[in-house]
This record gives C-alpha cells, structure tokens and sequence, in this order.
C-alpha cells in the first residue's frame, strides 16, 4: 500500500464500481485521484475571516449548546446547517464520499490522518483573536503529536477513560482496572464498543503501550480480557443509561458523558467515576475546516466565537466535556465537583496516552484482536 | 409465486388475445427488472471485487488482489458466531411460523369483513423505523423494565432473572422484528386456500389437529416456505437485535460485517466476510429453489 493518502470521491467510486464490473480491476490499481499540487497550493493559502456564507456544521449530535447557535446566526447574520455522524469512520466516510462541510470535529488521531491525507486547510491562529487563551494556555496543543505546530487545528474538548460504577450496590473501589474484574459486579459489567479503548485498557493494565499493534503484545491482552468476558454484561457505549437503568453496576465509561449523567441522576452520590491508577486513555476532538469547505470564512468566524469565555462556559455547562481554553477551569470543577476525576489537567496530556495511528499491519493486528475479544 | 398462477392456471375468460398481454407483462416487468438486476450485479460485483481489496491510511478502500482478507476469515471466531447465526435464524423462523400460523388463519378464514383492518394492524406498526421499534423492545425487556415487573410481580421471575444480553432475548427481537414477514404470506396462501379440503377433511373425520396439520398446513407449505425465507435471510443478516438485545456471548454475523464497515472501517474485510455469509445463503435458497420447483411441477402434472 502506497504511504501517501489518496482520496477517493463518490464519482470516483462509482467508477471504480463500474470498472470492476466490466473487469477493468487491475492489481494495486487505487482508482483514486492523482495528487494535485493546485489543490495542495489551495489548502495552504491563509482562510479571510469572513462571511461568506451560511455554514455547514458536522458533528456529533448535541456537541454545542443551542444557544450558543442561536447567539452566532444572530450576530452574523448566516445559518448553521447541522449534520451529525455518529462514529469518526461514518465523519471520514461522507467527507470521503465528496460530502462538503465547513467545519468538522475530528479527534486527535482523525485529525492527524485527515491532515495527511490533505482533507483539512491550515488555519492561522494569528487570525483568531480568542485562540491565544488555548494555546498560551495549555502548551501541550501548540505542538501537539497529531498535528505539528496546530497547523490544521483547534483543540475543542478533552477527555478521559476511566470507569462508572453504583456506589450504592459495590460500594468503593480500589482505582485499578483490576475493578472490572470485580466479583460483586459479576454479570453486569459493560465495557465500551470501541476497539481502542477496550484493547487501550488491557494494555494499560499490563503495562503496555495503548496503541500496541505488536502480535505478541495483543495476544497478552486478548488473553486478559478473556478472563473479563464471562464478567461482562456487554459492549456498550450508551454507558451512562446502562448505568441509570440499572442494566449496568459498572462500565468503562468517557469522562465527559459521565459529568453530563450528572446532570440527570436524581441522586449523584449513588454513582461514582473513577481513573485507574494504570494510567487512562486521553483523547481531545478538535476544530477543522475541510480542504473542499464552501464557506471557510465562516467557519473561521465560528471557531472564532465558540472561544469566547461565554460560550466556552456555556458550552462546557450544556456538554459535560472540558476545553483546553485558560479561564474555563472553574467552570468544569464546579461542574464535576462529585466527581472530580473528570477534570483533564496538563498532567494527563501525555503523548503516550492518546491512541494513535498505527501502521497498517499493526492495524490489521488489532482488527484481529478486537474481533476475538468481541466474538470470542 | 404470483406468476406461477398466471401462467399456470387458466386464464379468465374475455383477458384478451393472449400474445398481446404476454407482451404486456414483458413490458411491464421490464423497467422494474433490468433496474434490480443492474443495481444488484452492479453492488454484487462492487462487494466481490471488494473483498480482494486493502484499505489506504485514510481508510478507503482499494482494490487489488490479494486474499488475505479470506485467509482472515479462518479464524475460529467467525465460525462460531456463523453458526450461532444460523441457530438464531432457525429458531426464529420456527417461533414465528409457530406465531403467524394462528394469526394467519384467524384473520383470513374468520377475520369477515375486519380482515382489512386486522392486516392494517399488523402492518402499520411496521411503517414506525426498525430501530427505533427494536429500542422501545428493549426498554420493554430491561431489567428494570415492565415485563420482568410484572413477572416479578406474579413470582415468574425473581431479581436475578434477565432477558436482555441473552439469547433468548436476541431472538425475542428477531422474531418481534421479522413476524410480519411470516404472517402475509402465510395469510395469503390461505386466502387463496380452497376451503372446502377443510369442510373435506371434516368430513372424514379428521379433528381440528389432524385437519390443521393434514389438510391446511400441506395447503399452504409455499406460503410458509415464502414466509421462512422472507424470514431467515434477513434474520441472519441483522445486526440491530443483537446489538441492542444481545451481550458478549450473543454476537451475530451481521454484527461483525458492520463493525468492519463502520468501526474497523476494513470494507475489504467486511466484503470478504459478506461473501461468506452470502455462500452460507445461497444453499437455503437453492433449497427453496428447488423445492418450489418441484411444487410447481406437481402442480402442473
């Protein structure tokens, strides 16, 4: 497979059907378009902050408080067309497919290889006047991993894997992923359906890297989490329902959707949220402008807006999720005072700590594994 | 099934030189026909193609030619949650023509003039998303929701019983889901039954059993063998049931080829294991094939 991303739009797709089904297909052939250096040339020039046009918003559903929406259509005077995916590969999938949006919500690891694939436009923070409170505030995101320099992105919000459990049936626990392993909550442990996080969190508890696409690294952890499946209830990531409706006493679970249950428990104290001591998974979703976005002035302007203090507070209050913006501190910590190991401090931005992108063997590895961890 | 009565059986009298509406037919079908066929060879191809393919770093699939994806498939994993699909598709096939059979026969030998509405209100439901139905169903099977209640309630169940992430509870929602697809064609083949192999049957002193299971059942097989297949392939297929009824140990096929195509974003893969599961159908279709022809050639003679 050749290193370099190709795109492959809808036409070319289609193409690509058409061809194999006059049986054109050819070995290696990608049916992808060639690169384009204009193209290149046009992903780089600096986007005008302006209006300049209504814009089309790409994220997960409920991911920006109404008003917030509501405050940004007035002020400019434009629309915010909404769209929601529900997984980063449905997001990838439509962008691929020629869908045009102005501003999408990758996380670190899609950003990275939406950037490499050339899918995003850089973004000059010196045009924005509200993103020296992110990136003079948390350091880490001026030269993060996955995107050198921010060049292609914002941060947006960040967040943790920890576990949720019923402080009311287990009482406390001990801060380990050995807690999944619980015998009071035997038949009623879920673990999040992603593949990331569920092999994330055996190599955290043995002791290896979160991303590990190495066989023999995988084999050690799909033979731990066997020891977990008669324990487990299920595959889920509706973690904070499964946990209100009783169907779960424990769950892997996001930070930020167990600080938004907070919101909605009649009686917070019954629940508790913990991070293992092993180490936790930490994520951040980012702000990004597609490469063929319509309206990136817009989108500019957007991202521009939701760092305002106002919005950020509102926001972090309407969604459960911390920003990296300085000044917003308080806010979370008053948000998630009962359970304060939602907050994401500098400290637990750590390189080694993001799942990122493999290569492709490693990735075929850990298909592998994640398919005998679920099917078993 | 349809055709076979138009071609098979006399025609009514006063239809029409019978060239021209041959013609007619040919015409009629043809736009339908050619649009289902090209679309159907058209993806058919695009999946088999697919399925020799590799995914590029932004995880879009190329095409190529390689068969690691179906050296993948031999993974021990695949063939049990094959098989457990397989067992799944049966038994909901079983429940449901055990379910529609009844339902089936009320409403066409003794629905009167409410058989309209009776079918509407079976069918209406269905017009409400698949999805979110199979949702309401699990909320109705929770733990703590109305039915282990009730069951509680009246000593059935005690606090440790559960439906949701077990297998009787995926294939509760299997058979919630695709009953449907059992009674109308069952119901069909009763409507056109002749009722008098019943009144027949009777008459040489068979009981209400012995008549069911001699005359009415062997009277309307081809509706039960439509309604099984109508039933089973999409059964086998599913992944929403097992998604939101089942647990770690109740994961089906379906489920898998659409953790390939969303999650994993492996299309290739997924293809691959499409394939399979497509190879696995064929075999109960060219079943069916061949039992209805042979019908059709004892209807004939």
């Amino acid at each position: 497979m050749s290193p370099e991303a190709h795109s492959l739009s809808r036409r070319s797709f289609l193409r690509a059907g058409t061809a194999a089904a006059l049986g054109l297909s050819v070995a290696g052939c990608g049916f992808a378009s060639e690169d384009d250096p204009a193209g290149k040339a046009a992903e780089e020039t600096p986007i005008d902050v302006k209006v300049d046009g209504d814009l089309v918003y790409f994220n997960w559903a409920d991911f920006v408080d109404p008003a917030v929406f509501e405050g940004f259509e007035k002020e400019y005077g434009v629309k915010v067309v909404q769209s929601n995916f529900d997984s980063m590969e449905g997001m990838a999938a439509k962008l691929n497919a020629g869908n045009r949006y102005d501003i999408i919500f990758p996380t670190a690891k899609w950003s990275e290889r939406l950037a490499a694939g050339g899918k995003l436009r850089t973004i000059d923070h010196a045009r924005l006047k509200n993103a020296e409170a992110v990136f003079g505030g948390y350091d880490y995101f001026a030269d993060p991993w996955y995107d050198p320099g921010s060049r292609h992105t914002v941060p947006f919000t960040m967040y943790k894997t920890g576990i949720g459990w019923r402080r009311d049936r287990l009482g406390d626990l001990t801060g380990s992923w050995d807690d999944l392993w619980n015998d009071k909550a035997k038949g009623k442990v879920f673990v999040l359906d992603d593949r990331d996080e569920v092999l994330g969190m055996g190599a955290l508890k043995l002791g290896l890297d979160v991303t590990t696409g190495d066989p023999n690294d995988l084999a050690r952890i799909t033979d731990t989490l066997r020891s977990l499946r008669p324990r487990l209830r299920g595959f889920s990531s509706d973690s904070y329902n499964n946990l209100l409706n009783g169907n779960a006493d424990m769950t892997q679970a996001w930070s930020g959707d167990m600080a938004a249950m907070l919101a909605q428990a009649e009686d917070p104290s019954v629940f508790g949220f913990e991070v293992a001591r092993e180490g936790a998974p930490v994520n951040s979703d980012c702000y990004a402008i597609p490469a063929d976005a319509q309206h990136p002035g817009t989108a500019m302007l957007f991202i521009d807006y939701m760092l305002r203090p106002e919005n950020v507070k509102k926001n972090i209050e309407y969604i459960g999720y911390p920003m990296p913006v300085r000044g917003s501190e308080d806010t979370y910590s008053a948000l998630v005072e009962p359970f304060p190991q939602c907050l994401v401090t500098t400290d637990d931005l750590k390189d080694d700590r993001y799942f990122r992108n493999g290569t492709a063997k490693g990735e075929q590895h850990r298909d592998a594994a994640w398919t005998d961890v679920k099917a078993g | 099934m349809a055709r076979r009565n138009r071609s098979g059986t006399a025609r009514p009298p006063g239809a029409g030189p019978a060239v021209s509406g041959a013609r007619l037919w040919t015409w009629l079908m043809l736009p339908g026909t050619l649009w289902m066929t090209g679309f159907l060879l058209a993806s058919l191809l695009l999946v088999a193609t697919l399925a020799f393919g590799t995914t590029d770093p932004l995880g879009n699939p190329r095409f190529g030619l390689n068969t690691d994806n179906f050296a993948a498939l031999a993974d021990p994993a695949y063939r049990t949650v094959l098989l457990r699909s397989l067992g799944y598709a049966l038994i909901t096939c079983l429940i449901c023509l055990a379910v529609a059979y009844p339902v089936a026969y009320a409403i066409a030998l003794h629905g009167g003039r409410f058989k309209n509405l009776l079918i509407a209100a079976i069918v209406v439901p269905f017009f409400a998303n698949y999805l979110v139905r199979m949702y309401g169903w699990s909320v109705v099977l929770s733990d703590d929701g109305p039915l282990l209640k009730a069951l509680r309630a009246i000593g059935i169940a005690d606090d440790g019983t559960k439906i949701l992430q077990t297998g009787p509870g995926v294939i509760a929602g299997l058979v919630y889901g695709f009953v449907v697809f059992m009674i109308i064609p069952l119901y069909a083949a009763m409507e056109r039954m002749d009722t008098s192999l019943i009144e027949a049957g009777r008459d040489l002193y068979g009981g209400p059993l012995r008549t069911f299971l001699f005359v009415t059942v062997p009277a309307t097989r081809q509706g039960a063998a439509a309604g099984c297949v109508l039933v089973f392939l999409p059964a086998m297929g599913d992944f929403v049931s097992a998604q939101l009824m089942g647990g770690p140990d109740q994961i089906m096929i379906g489920n898998l080829i659409q953790d390939k195509f969303f999650q994993g974003q492996n299309w290739p893969l997924g293809s691959a294991l499409t394939m399979l599961l497509m190879a696995v159908l064929l075999f109960g279709m060219l079943g069916y094939l061949r039992r209805t022809r042979k019908d059709e050639a004892e209807a004939v003679r």
